[in-house]
């Protein structure tokens, strides 16, 4: 008796095992895909990403779709373990830097340029094009929106400071001279830190790059994207001057998302990790106006030549190839649904960002900011966007590379010897 | 008798054959989490592994644990372990028995409030605790900075977790106060267990506090203690998350820890058979430390 009981228990758990193992389908001919996405301004809000997934399930009856949120600080090693774990999402939304140059290189995306056909290559921005195609003409990011990276000046700070008479407000551009100028006006007026280079960690790298860049004109990588130039004489230069500015300090404590704070705090009165987002943020004081409601003015970084080049922002959708052809075709249903369809305006309105073409399927995408004033002020800087080199071979390495420099230049290193360190490391990696 | 002896034998058989089936559960679990991902380890750090769809990882000896022999920042990773681990140990240790020896003979309420007190930092969820303890360390407006400045003791603001003079002990104090909560309330436990009529029957005899304490508490707790020194010798060495939330390494490798470096070399560098490499030399540090510690203890028993 004992023994049958003992039986009748191990088949029902058996069982039960097994049935838990089978992949549940809410219908028989649905096909579940999985969106992850990095916080691209309001994709990485669960009630606007709800929305948008009702709309695109209620277009696509035969689709349902998961949404999991990942941060720019431990996104990129969940996905690197998913894939590592055969365990990868079927979307995922993020920028050719990640898609394209990361996983992209190394063989884990779908190739999506079936999805562009002559109409979309004339209506898609030209440099975003090319940033999402690799040198064999795979397409491993369909875009959806861009921005240009910039900075952002505290103007009360400045007018107090008698700084604000360097700030070219038409044009949102200074001279390299003027920031020199700038900073030392608010630094005699504060006597406290004015700016950081904030080196604690990736996050928002492309402020400190682009500063670097722009102050004597230097260059990042070749124009071809195949090696880091960054050791050049004008960067070199250039962080020197930072370096040794009194009121501009190298701080390995912070990143990119704490400086943002600090200046909105009113501590800083600049910070180099700016953009239209940022710009439109409302969740301390109504958008523009730092916690205390000092006005936030976005400048391009300052230039010798008065020709700045901003750092681009890419973000689109890219597939991970999991083997299954139904998902990769539920997947590419769910991009051109988003990226070149009904949903389009819909998807760049949440990110906050500029649409990456004028038209989506004939819909008319270019007055959708037409209400937002912010937002057309913003398109004065989009013409300074400069070259998308973030799609150079072993850009992840390099990103790591760049702040962990910046640490050692902060804790007192020979600036030109800690950059051919860098780049250095960051070819090494690009030569593999 | 022939016959009693053959049931015996039967009757210790089914006992092993119960006791393996009890213990099948753990051991596949211990087998497929603890043991697979341990030969796996060691496996892959002989070969040059990257992440790749594409790539084929070459096998290359013993070369992984020769780069790391001279690698500077894996070097300096390992002398800030011994560093934590050197000075965390003792400290948690000796504050522990110092705090449960004050409170275990108190009234029983008083004694439970205390143990709630020290023991909040562990059961606190990590990210919380370090979040807090940023917010204190903050250069710009954390408290630690005001209250020293108001005191006059500084001028300028330090920045606690950027400067590499102060952020590998800024890390160590965090480190000891989650690690004291746990060996604090075994001590109380293990102090209450003292055979009460031997120090009654020491101090008759004129023993000292000290005395009693050392002749006779001291080797009644050393299972104890040996507990508590292997679990910290671990946990020290085993130092990740308040790394990757705090300082990220950095400044400059100054709060680089083995753990951290191996989670460095793994996900930012993508070099996974370095990276075991480390993972093998880590466990093999463990394994020599915990050893010693378990000799020392039982010689003192």
């Amino acid at each position: 008796m004992k023994k049958c009981l003992s039986l009748l228990l191990a088949a029902a758990l058996a069982l039960g095992l097994t049935t838990a193992a089978t992949p549940v389908r809410t219908m028989a001919d649905d096909v579940n895909i999985t969106l992850w996405t990095y916080p691209i301004g309001n994709w990485g809000n669960a009630e606007t990403v709800d929305g948008l997934i009702k709309g695109f399930e209620e277009a696509n009856p035969g689709i349902k779709v998961t949404v999991e949120y990942l941060d720019y600080t431990n996104g990129d090693d969940q996905v690197n373990t998913a894939l590592e774990g055969n365990a990868a999402p079927d979307l995922i939304m993020e920028g050719p830097e990640r898609l394209v140059a990361n996983w992209g290189a190394k063989g884990y995306m779908v190739d999506l340029a079936d999805l562009w056909d002559d109409t979309d290559k004339a209506e898609v921005n030209a440099a975003v094009q090319s940033a999402c195609f690799n040198a064999e003409g795979a397409c491993y990011e369909y875009p959806v929106c861009m921005t240009a990276h910039c900075m952002a000046v505290n103007l009360q700070r400045f007018q107090a400071a008698g700084a604000d008479q360097y700030l070219n407000l038409e044009t949102r551009t200074w001279s390299t001279e003027d920031f020199i100028n700038a900073v030392a006006a608010l630094y005699a007026a504060k006597g406290d830190t004015v700016a950081t280079i904030y080196c604690g960690g990736q996050g928002g790298d492309q402020g400190t790059r682009a500063l670097i860049n722009n102050l004597y004109g230097g260059t990042y990588t070749d124009p071809e994207h195949t090696k880091y130039t960054a050791d050049s004489e004008e960067n070199v230069k250039a962080i020197q001057l930072l370096y040794d500015m009194e009121g501009i300090v190298f701080d390995p404590s912070i990143v990119a998302g704490d400086e943002i704070n600090l200046f909105r705090q009113g501590i800083l009165d600049m910070s180099f990790c700016w953009n239209a987002a940022q710009q439109n943020n409302n969740a301390n004081n109504d958008p523009g106006l730092t916690n205390d409601g000092d006005e936030i003015v976005f400048m391009a970084f300052p230039t010798e030549s008065g020709d700045p080049r901003l750092q681009g922002g890419i973000w689109g959708f890219g597939v991970f190839d999991n083997g299954d052809a139904a998902k990769i075709d539920a997947s590419k249903a769910f991009i051109k649904y988003f990226a070149d369809g009904e949903g389009t305006d819909d998807a760049v309105l949440a990110s906050g960002f500029f649409a990456v073409r004028d038209t989506a399927e004939g819909n008319d995408l270019s007055g959708i900011y037409a209400d937002n004033a912010i937002m057309s002020e913003f398109t004065k800087i989009m013409p300074f966007l400069g070259d998308y080199y973030q799609v150079t071979p072993g850009w992840a390495e390099a990103r790591t590379a760049w702040w962990n420099m910046l640490q050692r230049v902060g804790a007192g290193g020979v600036v030109a010897d800690e950059v051919a360190v860098f780049v250095e490391e960051a070819n090494a990696a690009a030569a593999k | 008798m022939k016959k009693k002896t053959a049931m015996s034998r039967a009757l210790v058989r089914r006992e092993t054959i119960a006791g393996y089936m009890f213990m099948l559960p753990s051991l596949f679990f211990f087998l497929v989490f603890v043991i697979y991902p341990m030969f796996m380890c060691i496996f892959t750090s002989l070969f040059d592994s990257n992440m790749g769809r594409n790539t084929v990882d070459q096998f290359i000896g013993f070369a992984n644990y020769v780069e790391l022999a001279h690698d500077p920042i894996f070097l300096g990773a390992m002398k800030n372990t011994l560093v934590i681990v050197l000075v965390s140990v003792p400290t948690v240790c000796a504050f522990s028995l110092w705090v449960a020896s004050a409170i275990y003979d108190m009234k029983p309420a008083l004694t439970s409030a205390f143990r709630v007190i020290f023991y909040l930092p562990v059961v606190t969820g990590s990210v919380a605790v370090t979040v807090v303890w940023k917010w204190m360390y903050n250069n710009y407006y954390g408290i630690f900075n005001y209250l020293l400045k108001g005191a006059g003791v500084i001028d300028k603001n330090i920045n606690w977790l950027g400067d590499p003079r102060f952020a590998l002990w800024c890390i160590i104090i965090i480190l000891f106060t989650t690690s004291v909560g746990q060996p604090i309330v075994l001590y109380v436990s293990a102090l209450n267990n003292v055979d009460q009529s031997l120090v009654e029957a020491a101090a008759v005899d004129g023993a000292t506090r000290f005395q009693i304490f050392w002749k006779i508490k001291w080797p009644q707790i050393m299972p104890t203690t040996l507990y508590i020194l292997v679990i910290t010798t671990i946990n020290s060495f085993q130092c990740f998350a308040l790394i990757q939330l705090l300082t990220s390494g950095g400044p400059n490798h100054s709060t680089d820890t083995v753990m951290y470096y191996i989670y460095y070399t793994a996900f930012k560098l993508y070099r996974y058979g370095y990276g075991n490499a480390m993972g093998v030399v880590l466990m093999i540090t463990i394994a020599i430390l915990s050893a010693v510690q378990f000799k020392l203890g039982q010689s003192s028993n």
